[in-house]
């Protein structure tokens, strides 16, 4: 499995892309991701984005795995609890890849 | 779309700032001289007032002074810094930090936020004459320490919020000691109680365009800088330096960062769908600004001396009395050249002619 997070928009408008994936983790941590991706609920169909208010940053969440890809997307103002924990998780890894989304 | 005509203002309208109307007391027509003596003695006369207030207040305490509020002639500055620790969205604003009569804390970043707002407040209301954000007062509110390394800054609708930084994108800290991009977020709040230019394509392009004009003219004015003085750039040292040296560069718009795609002419408009994707950034609203920000860079510096005062005088004029919120550049370019008919004359209007068509927008 693997967990791409794309955010642009923001002030600045530059878009990144953040990822991480389960082969890359220990034992432990898969697990917590595995957690993690249960419960920001990604894989249920989303409610319809919000408007973005000026400088909002955007959010796209991939989940990719054997079962296929789920992709699902969000503004600030919209970002569900569970989501934003899955984010800030991925964020917090030394094994994830940070760039540039161009 | 554009509004109805309005009633065309007085030569020297009452929104210029007091040093071009010296320079039309002392320089202009018969008309222009009346007009201009007049509009300063009012805003003497404002300043008269203020201080008055003041001293009643100092003499007879908040009380009574309050009871003169009724006389409504002293816009006075309220915010209150608020610290999010951490926490996001189900926080907000967070624990009171910083209130306006409060002496700076140990924090920098509350201190940069409650610095960079009182002089966008002052900004507006000794520039313009405009009383907070709503004109009517309405009490500034920020939010520091906003989520986990949170790599934004944003007006929410009610009040500013500013992340710390990730150290990948933004340098931590940064963006709340940064006092154009203070000014750029809270003239989103300006211009959401006036033109209200929708966030999406060329308007809300628009929209990023005005908070860049007017963020950077707060940093210009903080700074007491003329045109051919300032260095132009939104957010200058706020990224981090492998990215590049600022968001944006108004005088040359695509030169920031590395990627920055702004394009300084028509015929580099990025057309991209307003679709929630966050590669398509609203349908280009933080790409394309550079296109109106270019115009705005080319007419403070054909009119020189203090942006605010002219260039910036022309550009608030149209943004709180003349678009509507699904204005295009061709609106905004036709307004303002209205505008700097009406209150500088013609080479002024011909100045900003000049700028669209360098632009491209008009031809």
């Amino acid at each position: 499995m693997k967990v791409s997070v794309v955010r642009g928009g923001g002030l600045a408008g530059i878009t990144t892309r953040t990822e991480v994936s389960r082969s890359a983790l220990p034992t432990a941590a898969a697990g917590i991701l595995d957690r993690l991706v249960e419960e920001a609920g990604v894989r249920e169909p989303p409610a319809p984005s919000s408007p973005s208010g000026p400088d909002q940053m955007l959010y796209e969440v991939e989940i990719s795995d054997d079962d296929g890809t789920v992709r699902v997307r969000f503004t600030d103002a919209d970002l569900p609890d569970g989501v934003r924990k899955l984010i800030e998780w991925v964020d917090s890894r030394a094994e994830k890849i940070h760039r540039l989304d161009v | 779309m554009i509004s109805a005509p309005r009633p065309t203002p007085h030569p020297a309208c009452s929104i210029a700032p007091p040093d071009l109307l010296s320079r039309l007391a002392s320089q202009g027509t018969a008309e222009q001289r009346d007009a201009a003596l007049s509009a300063l003695a009012a805003s003497a006369s404002m300043r008269t007032q203020r201080s008055m207030l003041s001293q009643v207040r100092r003499r007879l305490g908040n009380e009574v002074a309050n009871q003169l509020a009724g006389l409504d002639v002293t816009p006075e500055r309220r915010q209150t810094i608020y610290d999010n620790q951490r926490q996001g969205r189900s926080f907000l604003p967070g624990v009171r930090v910083r209130g306006e009569d409060d002496p700076p804390t140990a924090d920098a970043d509350v201190n940069g936020a409650y610095d960079g707002s009182a002089a966008t407040y002052d900004f507006y209301r000794d520039v313009f004459n405009r009383d907070s954000l709503d004109g009517q007062g309405m009490e500034l509110v920020s939010s520091v320490h906003y989520g986990v390394d949170f790599d934004n800054a944003f007006w929410n609708g009610a009040q500013m919020v500013y992340g710390d930084g990730s150290g990948r994108v933004f340098v931590k800290g940064a963006l709340a000691q940064s006092i154009d991009v203070v000014g750029h977020e809270l003239t989103h709040g300006v211009t959401s109680f006036t033109a209200n230019l929708a966030y999406s394509k060329q308007s809300g392009a628009l929209n990023e365009s005005f908070s860049d004009v007017f963020g950077s003219l707060v940093k210009q004015r903080h700074l007491n800088q003329t045109a051919d003085q300032a260095d132009w750039l939104i957010g200058a040292g706020t990224l981090v330096p492998a990215l590049g040296k600022a968001l944006r560069s108004m005088s040359a718009p695509g030169t920031a960062y590395d990627g920055d795609r702004q394009p300084d002419h028509m015929d580099g408009y990025v057309d991209l769908p307003d679709d929630n994707d966050p590669r398509n950034d609203n349908g280009g609203v933080h790409i394309n600004s550079g296109i109106p920000n270019k115009a705005f860079y080319l007419v403070a510096s054909a009119l020189g001396g203090q942006a605010w005062g002219t260039a910036g005088a022309i550009w608030f004029h149209t943004l709180t009395e003349r678009l509507q919120s699904k204005a295009q550049f061709v609106d905004a370019a036709e307004q303002t050249m209205q505008v700097a008919k009406e209150m500088f004359g013609d080479t002024a209007q011909s100045s900003v002619a000049s700028a669209w068509q360098q632009v491209g927008v008009i031809s």
